[in-house]
């Protein structure tokens, strides 16, 4: 009974301390700068804002821009859970080594995947010759794109949904398996509902990554305005013609947008959080 | 019978985990299996379930062969230790999922799920998710779940390990009376010696992959017939005593023992007594025993338990009354002792009293092996002998001890030998062997350089005569070594044609033997051809094999067999002498 009153003790320790540096660092290098961005473009009058932000040219580099991440982080969720799947529930020669590649897109200057990925699939590259003939063009549309962005998302999924696989113990599969359950209906009712929040999450942060992405995009692209621009790249060109409030009104937008989808992915982990470790 | 399994064989990486164990559950019958951990016993339940597959023998629920039935197809429900609740459905929804795969109504499904949580006592926590019930709670849960199905058999995998003392004996309780009312065959795994009191019907104790002995609890606990069941199964002081035609005898003092059986007058030998730490009988003076005195002590420790205070008692005259097995070097014995209140109260004790102890019960071990004595020409070679790698591993997992004794020249009469005399392997090993069986050994176990622990054990013997010691002492060597007993059968060449009914028989004989009387499971087989040629040809086949052979002429190991024991590399061979006047028993002359 001597230790009431007394707080409990922390491996680090100021509350005080820590909530002041964790303040000020959010405001010096988040807040702050977001609210010049915020500040630059409110000097615009309401009617040369919404001419810019929902110009045409504008509102095909958002289609394009959420089109092609919302395609790309479809098919990382896919494959990205496969991959993940593979690398937690097999043990292979070079396991490790996979696992490590998993991050390249990380590491890589986002220019030089751009640079590879163009090469590939342009109409004479390894890969794009043999696309050429069936038709099919990846390099300078917007398959180009949303292959750079699958690559750029890839890892996001990979690495939230690897501990939530790892978590899946093989005793709730053997559970089913005894309650009569076959292989398909224990992934559909057991695994995929378990690592549901985590793939949701690995989802939202490719898709958030595939929208801010500029570096490999604009290789590939091509960039023809209203076909190939994506809104990033709009907004250097606006930065390039010195017009700084206009490119602040496609920055808001973007900041807009971004801010709804990480909250929407904070309150996906909250929920899933919920789901599995209240106690 | 309900469950049934056949000689189950279950290897990782050539080494068995579960070695040749049958099992029968009668219906309704509560099984514990008990052992420490990496026994086997939870590959073993996993195989029931039809989780691991196995590699060797059958698998049968209630008389249908389901070795080969996939663990969805078998109708077992299987509960696990860390309860493995599908964590985003609900109570509810958990203890359906086996309802919903069969495509149940729901309606129906509703009526049994309030049926089940009403049997586990969780009425009303349909809606709740696992995380939000406690431990106990939640492995009620996978209880009920277990037995939406209506499986025929319930398995249990360490319920209670993640759970504390309290919730333990409540949920102990929950599941024995389901288990009671529902008259469903149940399997439970377990480390936890109470639990399986506490639960069993009947209890069959693993160790190394083996099942060493299968039994009501009371019978096990109070006639064990291996050490490792003595001592896992309660405590246990185990004592070395001598077995004379008169009775058992600690040094100079005769005491009354349960499950000795009968020597030939003339011969002694050396048997292991259990004295259960609450069978001891402490007194101020000897003459003040009620009970057998074995030997003199002082109170080194005493601890409060509670309702019993528990002793460590020094030995005070080692070795000349009581050895002790297990602990320390000699003259360094302690024996465990817990006495009761009343008793405490009747004669209190401090640190540091010399008391007299007795043996208010004694059960001596069926086992034939009780110590090891490595003989050598000298005592520092007898002493190097005893640090050979099969005979170290050997005495620490039997608990015994490797006494050393020098028998220089072959000469004169030493003492009796005690236990299985140990000599190294070479040319000589033949005369060594027949000179210590002429001075009274009757097991001598002839080791080559660095031998290591033996993967397969063959069994032969010479005459009839010797078939039950010989299974006795390999089913009292195969209890602590990890290896597959090979009974090899060798018929003369000259025989072959002249009819194999007889070989076959006794190859079978031996086989429901061993199986019956030594829970000894052991493959047979049959060589063709001269006796000593047939063996070293089968020792030969493989690089981690042992031979058990059973003798009854004397001169059989000196002659005969000296090729075997002189061999390089070689193999350990442990030789078992009978005479052969021991054949009339009733068994054989039948």
């Amino acid at each position: 009974m001597k230790n009431v009153g007394r707080r409990e003790p922390n491996v680090i320790p100021g509350f005080g301390i820590t909530l002041g540096f964790t303040t000020f660092f959010l405001c010096a290098i988040v807040l702050i700068p977001l609210a010049a961005l915020v500040l630059k473009a409110a000097g615009m009058d309401w009617e040369r804002f919404v001419a810019v932000i929902a110009s045409p040219r504008a509102l095909a580099s958002y289609k394009l821009s959420f089109g092609a991440s919302l395609i790309a982080a479809l098919v990382n969720m896919v494959f990205g859970f496969a991959i993940a799947w593979t690398l937690v529930r097999y043990d292979f020669p070079g396991r490790k080594i996979i696992d490590a590649i998993i991050d390249m897109p990380f590491a890589l200057p986002t220019a030089v995947s751009g640079i590879a990925l163009t090469t590939v699939f342009a109409g004479n590259g390894w890969i794009g010759q043999y696309l050429e003939p069936l038709g099919i063009q990846v390099a300078y549309t917007w398959i180009g794109i949303t292959v750079a962005l699958t690559l750029i998302g890839m890892p996001f999924v990979v690495r939230t949904v690897q501990p939530a696989l790892q978590e899946v113990q093989r005793d709730l599969e053997d559970a089913a398996e005894t309650l009569g359950a076959g292989r398909f209906y224990v992934f559909r009712r057991i695994i995929v509902p378990t690592v549901l929040p985590a793939l949701l999450t690995g989802f939202a942060l490719a898709f958030a990554r595939g929208v801010g992405e500029y570096g490999s995009v604009i290789f590939i692209a091509g960039n023809m305005p209203m076909k190939t621009e994506i809104t990033p790249l709009l907004i250097v060109i606006r930065l390039e013609e010195f017009d700084y409030a206009g490119a602040a009104a496609l920055g808001v937008v973007m900041l807009a947008i971004s801010f709804v989808m990480l909250l929407a992915i904070n309150l996906l982990q909250v929920w899933g959080r919920k789901r599995t470790f209240v106690r | 019978m309900s469950i049934a399994l056949d000689q189950v064989t279950k290897r990782y990486q050539d080494q068995p985990v579960v070695n040749d164990v049958s099992i029968e559950v009668g219906e309704g019958e509560f099984f514990v299996l008990l052992g420490p951990s990496g026994s086997g016993k939870s590959t073993l339940l996993r195989a029931i379930a039809g989780l691991t597959g196995i590699d060797h023998g059958r698998i049968s629920l209630h008389g249908k062969d389901v070795t080969h039935v996939r663990a969805r197809d078998r109708g077992v429900g299987l509960v696990f230790q860390n309860y493995a609740l599908f964590r985003h459905m609900t109570v509810a929804d958990n203890i359906e999922f086996a309802l919903r795969v069969r495509r149940m109504k729901a309606a129906e499904r509703r009526a049994r799920r309030q049926e089940l949580l009403k049997l586990v006592a969780l009425q009303g926590m349909d809606e709740r998710l696992p995380g939000q019930l406690s431990g106990g709670q939640q492995q009620r849960v996978a209880v009920a779940r277990a037995l939406a199905h209506k499986p025929q058999v319930l398995l249990l995998d360490e319920p209670f390990g993640a759970l504390d003392l309290k919730i333990r004996e409540e949920l102990r309780r929950t599941i024995r009376a389901v288990q009671r009312e529902l008259g469903i065959t149940t399997v439970l795994v377990t480390h936890d010696q109470e639990e399986a009191f506490a639960l069993a019907d009947t209890i069959g104790v693993m160790n190394h992959g083996r099942l060493l002995e299968v039994g009501h609890p009371n019978d096990l606990y109070a006639q064990p017939a291996t050490r490792f069941v003595a001592t896992f199964l309660g405590a246990a002081n185990l004592l070395l005593a001598r077995q004379t035609a008169d009775g058992i005898r600690f040094g100079t003092t005769p005491v009354n023992a349960e499950g000795s059986e009968p020597v030939q007058a003339g011969r002694q030998h050396e048997v292991v007594a259990v004295l259960r730490p609450e069978e001891v009988e402490v007194a101020e003076k000897r003459e003040q025993l009620t009970s057998d005195f074995i030997a003199r002590g002082s109170v080194e420790e005493i601890v409060f338990t509670g309702a019993l205070e528990r002793l460590r008692v020094r030995l005070l005259d080692e070795p000349s009354a009581a050895q002790l097995l297990g602990s320390g070097a000699a003259g360094d014995a302690r024996v465990e002792i817990t006495r009761t209140q009343p008793e405490r109260r009747e004669l209190p004790l401090s640190t540091g009293t010399q008391i007299a102890l007795g043996a208010r019960r004694l059960h001596v071990l069926p086992t034939p092996i009780s110590s090891f004595l490595a003989c050598a020409p000298t005592e520092a070679q007898a002493a190097e002998l005893a640090k050979e790698p099969l005979l170290e591993s050997l005495s620490t997992r039997m608990k015994t001890r490797v006494g050393l004794r020098a028998i220089d020249g072959l000469v004169g009469r030493p003492d009796p030998f005690a236990g299985v005399a140990a000599i190294a392997a070479g040319p000589d090993a033949g005369p060594t062997v027949e000179w210590l069986i002429r001075h009274g050994a009757a097991e001598v176990l002839v080791l080559p350089r660095n031998a290591p622990s033996p993967t397969r054990v063959f069994i032969h013997w010479t005459d009839e005569a010797v078939r039950r010691a010989t299974l006795a002492v390999s089913a009292s060597l195969l209890r602590h070594v990890n290896a597959e007993a090979v009974y090899l059968g060798i018929v003369a060449d000259d025989a072959a044609s002249a009819g194999r009914a007889a070989p076959m028989r006794q190859l079978l004989d031996a086989r429901s033997e061993a199986h019956t009387d030594h829970g000894l499971e052991m493959r047979t087989e049959l060589a063709i051809g001269e006796t000593v040629t047939a063996l070293t040809r089968n020792l030969s086949a493989g690089v981690t094999q042992m031979l058990v052979l059973g003798i009854t002429e004397i001169t059989e190991a000196g002659s005969a067999y000296s090729s075997l024991l002189a061999a390089q590399p070689g193999w350990p061979v442990l030789i078992v002498y009978r005479p052969a006047e021991a054949r009339i028993t009733p068994e054989i002359a039948a």
